[in-house]
């Protein structure tokens, strides 16, 4: 193999992959990068055998061929390097060389048939979602989901495709996000139902901020799932397991509406929080008359209220909430206001952004005893 | 290539063959065996035979072929120790921050896990099952079946609590196997979750005729060390003969000086070599085995089943040794050595320890 790239695209592509470089291995060959260099193109692949990466990119191609290269290494190395066009070409026993401008230098990269076998793209049966819709699901939930690894079928958020919407619903058991888009047009016939793995929607996530690009290509079979963002493929294997059944848990007499501003209650919360419990950090919203009262207290550090004015009548209720939850939904809500929906201080509590008409997003939490 | 190439114990390898012909193959395997049996080896043929895709057949039952990608990928693990050390390194050159946070894996194959105990204190750790629970629930590549194998069953407690979820609740793709030594070391709870396979002792004569192959040591030697492998082959091909006959050489002076009595300058030139350190642990551990086997063979001289006898090149001597003592004497001994075995652990001082066996075995 030996190719001609210039400094500035070589280091864009390879940007873009490190996310999928596992740092913390012993797998030697996971840290490193699969070029493959045909046709005027390298492509490069990533992988840490859940997620892997390829992207590709024009080049001058001397000489067909493949090799592999350590990742982090070479990413430092083309970091430091000039601007201008770099070369790089396969010597004997997979040493690399590496030459720009006056500088030349030699790696040592591992056999090419010890390089993991990335899936190829499903010839039939992509979907054509916009990036713009996936990228805001993406951030509306990805919050949500839990971390616990034995918790294995909520390490991933659910894709529910029909074909005039799109949803994307995340739980850790605590709470749960859930945001429709309507009005689109998806070609599926039914419902499609995909779990897509946390790592996987982070890595989405950044490539898409990262692309200028209208349309994502979804595809998937029996173990992978695939999206297609312009010239990078990323590629996940499927979580196993049966999501669970979010629909029971979606609140439907939560009749008592309390708008407030976002930033108002946003700030209180932090406050308050201060003097919450470490461990579970608890406050207590009580509602009264055209008031709303936060208010929180621990052995250790104190006791702290704050009170937002808002319209509220009926009948006084206090209700105890995770601060953290709470703060997490309102980061992500990114509107002015915000309603809170209650029940009473036993049912799951449930917050909705105010004035955006083409998202429905809503957040379930439950309550603590308190 | 193939099970045909595993030895002995056919019957442990015909039902575990037969169990991935019915697709019923357990989530959870121990693997029980003396060091050296072949576990390791029987753990990766099982997982090269759930992935190969040439799917040949044997006897009527699944094998592997040891030539497709799979089979040479999964392959690349045969040789543990070398690939130990390779992660081992791999780690060491790591940065400083992150070399905390990183356990040793293996994995030459995308289905395929090995999970060695980590070092230093050569424990499997909570973040290595951690990271086997977060990696178990994608699917497989192309339908394959996953396999994590731990090589040793030495689990800090957490991590064996955290094994515990992982075995209630396995994807269906999914097989893990526990090598164990001493499968009651484990905890009651992951054995109850599990299904037990023992490798039994291989006879002397297969072991033998394995080790025909073997130009560099004499037939002498040859059914020494056939003997002394107490039927485990891996550990008879990697047997360090001159490491034992050096060992047995020592032992024999601590006994001999024990039931002669008389000039002891012998006895104390030979103990002065057990020094402390790494190397001195490794010599004196050695002795300590070697001083059990030769009083097991005096016992079954004793008991008349010399044919028992393992170190037989010495046999006369044996024979003579234990003519020269009572039955009482030998039971005895066999408790003192034991109680500088134990002495060992709480780091007495060797040579010290050996001339006070000697000595409690002259009086």
């Amino acid at each position: 193999m030996e190719i001609t790239i210039s400094k500035f695209d070589l280091l864009k592509e390879l940007t873009a992959t490190q996310g999928v470089v596992e740092r913390k291995t012993t797998i030697p060959i996971l840290s490193n990068f699969l070029f493959e260099a045909a046709d005027g193109v390298l492509t490069i692949t990533a992988t840490d055998l859940d997620l892997s990466l390829r992207t590709s990119c024009d080049a001058i191609v001397k000489k067909d061929g493949s090799c592999t290269i350590p990742a982090r290494k070479l990413y430092d190395y083309v970091k430091l390097l000039g601007d201008g066009d770099i070369s790089i070409k396969l010597l004997e026993n997979h040493w690399v060389q590496i030459r720009a401008g006056r500088s030349n230098t030699k790696m040592v990269g591992m056999a090419r048939s010890n390089f993991p076998s990335v899936p190829t793209f499903p010839a039939t049966g992509a979907v054509k979602i916009p990036a713009a819709v996936l990228k805001m699901l993406i951030s509306k939930t990805i919050f949500a989901i839990s971390n616990e690894e034995s918790r294995y079928t909520l390490n991933g958020a659910l894709m529910v495709l029909k074909p005039e919407s799109i949803t994307m619903v995340a739980t850790d058991g605590h709470r749960l996000a859930h945001i429709v888009k309507e009005g689109a047009s998806f070609d599926v016939s039914g419902e499609m139902k995909t779990l897509v793995p946390k790592k996987a929607m982070a890595e989405l996530s950044s490539l898409l901020n990262n692309a200028d690009i209208e349309f994502v290509e979804f595809a998937k079979d029996e173990s992978t799932l695939f999206f297609r963002i312009g010239s990078r493929l990323l590629t996940s294997r499927q979580l196993t397991g049966q999501f669970p059944n979010y629909e029971a848990v979606l609140p439907k007499e939560n009749t008592r509406i309390v708008p407030v501003r976002c930033a108002d209650l946003q700030a209180a919360i932090q406050r308050v929080a201060q003097f919450a419990d470490e461990r579970s950090g608890a406050i207590r919203i009580r509602l009264e008359k055209n008031e709303m009262k936060i208010s929180s207290s621990s052995t250790e550090t104190g006791e702290s209220e704050d009170s937002i004015e808002t319209e509220n009548t009926g009948e006084p209720m206090t209700i105890g909430f995770n601060s953290a939850y709470l703060l997490d939904f309102l980061k992500a809500a990114e509107t002015e206001g915000v309603r809170l929906e209650f029940k009473d201080a036993q049912s799951a509590g449930q917050m909705r952004p105010e004035g955006d008409e083409e998202y429905k997003y809503r957040y379930v939490v439950m309550p603590m005893r308190i | 290539m193939g099970f045909s190439d595993f030895h002995g114990n056919a019957e442990t390898v015909h039902r575990l063959r037969e169990m991935i012909a019915r697709d019923r193959f357990p989530h959870g395997v121990i693997l029980a065996g003396p060091r050296g049996s072949g576990k390791y080896t029987l753990a990766q043929m099982v997982a090269k035979a759930m992935n190969c895709s040439e799917h040949p057949i044997s006897d009527g039952l699944p094998d592997f072929c040891g030539r497709c990608t799979e089979c040479t990928r999964i392959a690349q693990a045969d040789a543990l120790d070398q690939r130990f050390a390779e992660a081992v390194e791999a780690r060491e050159q790591l940065r400083d921050t992150d070399k905390k946070e990183t356990r040793i894996f293996i994995q030459t194959h995308p289905d395929v896990m090995v999970i060695p105990p980590d070092p230093p204190q050569m424990l499997v750790k909570v973040d290595q099952v951690r990271h086997v629970t977060a990696t178990m629930y994608y699917r497989p590549t192309e339908g394959g079946h996953k396999v994590y194998i731990f090589s040793e069953s030495s689990f800090m407690k957490e991590a064996a609590n955290a094994l515990l979820k992982v075995l209630e609740e396995p994807p269906e793709f999914a097989t893990l196997f526990l090598l164990a030594e001493t499968p009651s070391a484990l905890l009651p709870t992951i054995r109850s979750r599990c299904i037990t396979l023992t490798l039994a002792p291989i006879p002397v004569e297969e072991i033998e005729r394995d080790l025909a192959q073997k130009p560099e040591w004499n037939a002498r030697q040859k059914s020494l060390v056939a003997r002394l492998s107490g039927g485990a082959l891996g550990r008879a091909r990697g047997f360090d003969i001159n490491g034992y006959l050096q060992a047995r050489q020592d032992a024999l002076i601590i006994l001999a000086t024990a039931i002669s009595g008389g000039d002891h300058s012998a006895l104390f030139r030979t103990t002065e070599s057990y020094r402390a350190g790494g190397e001195g642990k490794e010599k004196t551990d050695l002795l300590i085995a070697t001083l059990f086997s030769l009083l097991e063979d005096m016992l079954f001289v004793k008991e008349g089943t010399p044919e028992l006898v393992r170190n037989i090149d010495i046999q006369p001597d044996i024979v003579k040794m234990t003519g020269a003592v009572p039955f009482d004497w030998i039971v005895r001994a066999a408790e003192r050595v034991g109680e500088v075995h134990a002495g060992m652990r709480r780091n007495l001082l060797r040579s010290l320890s050996l001339d006070a066996l000697e000595a409690a075995l002259e009086a």
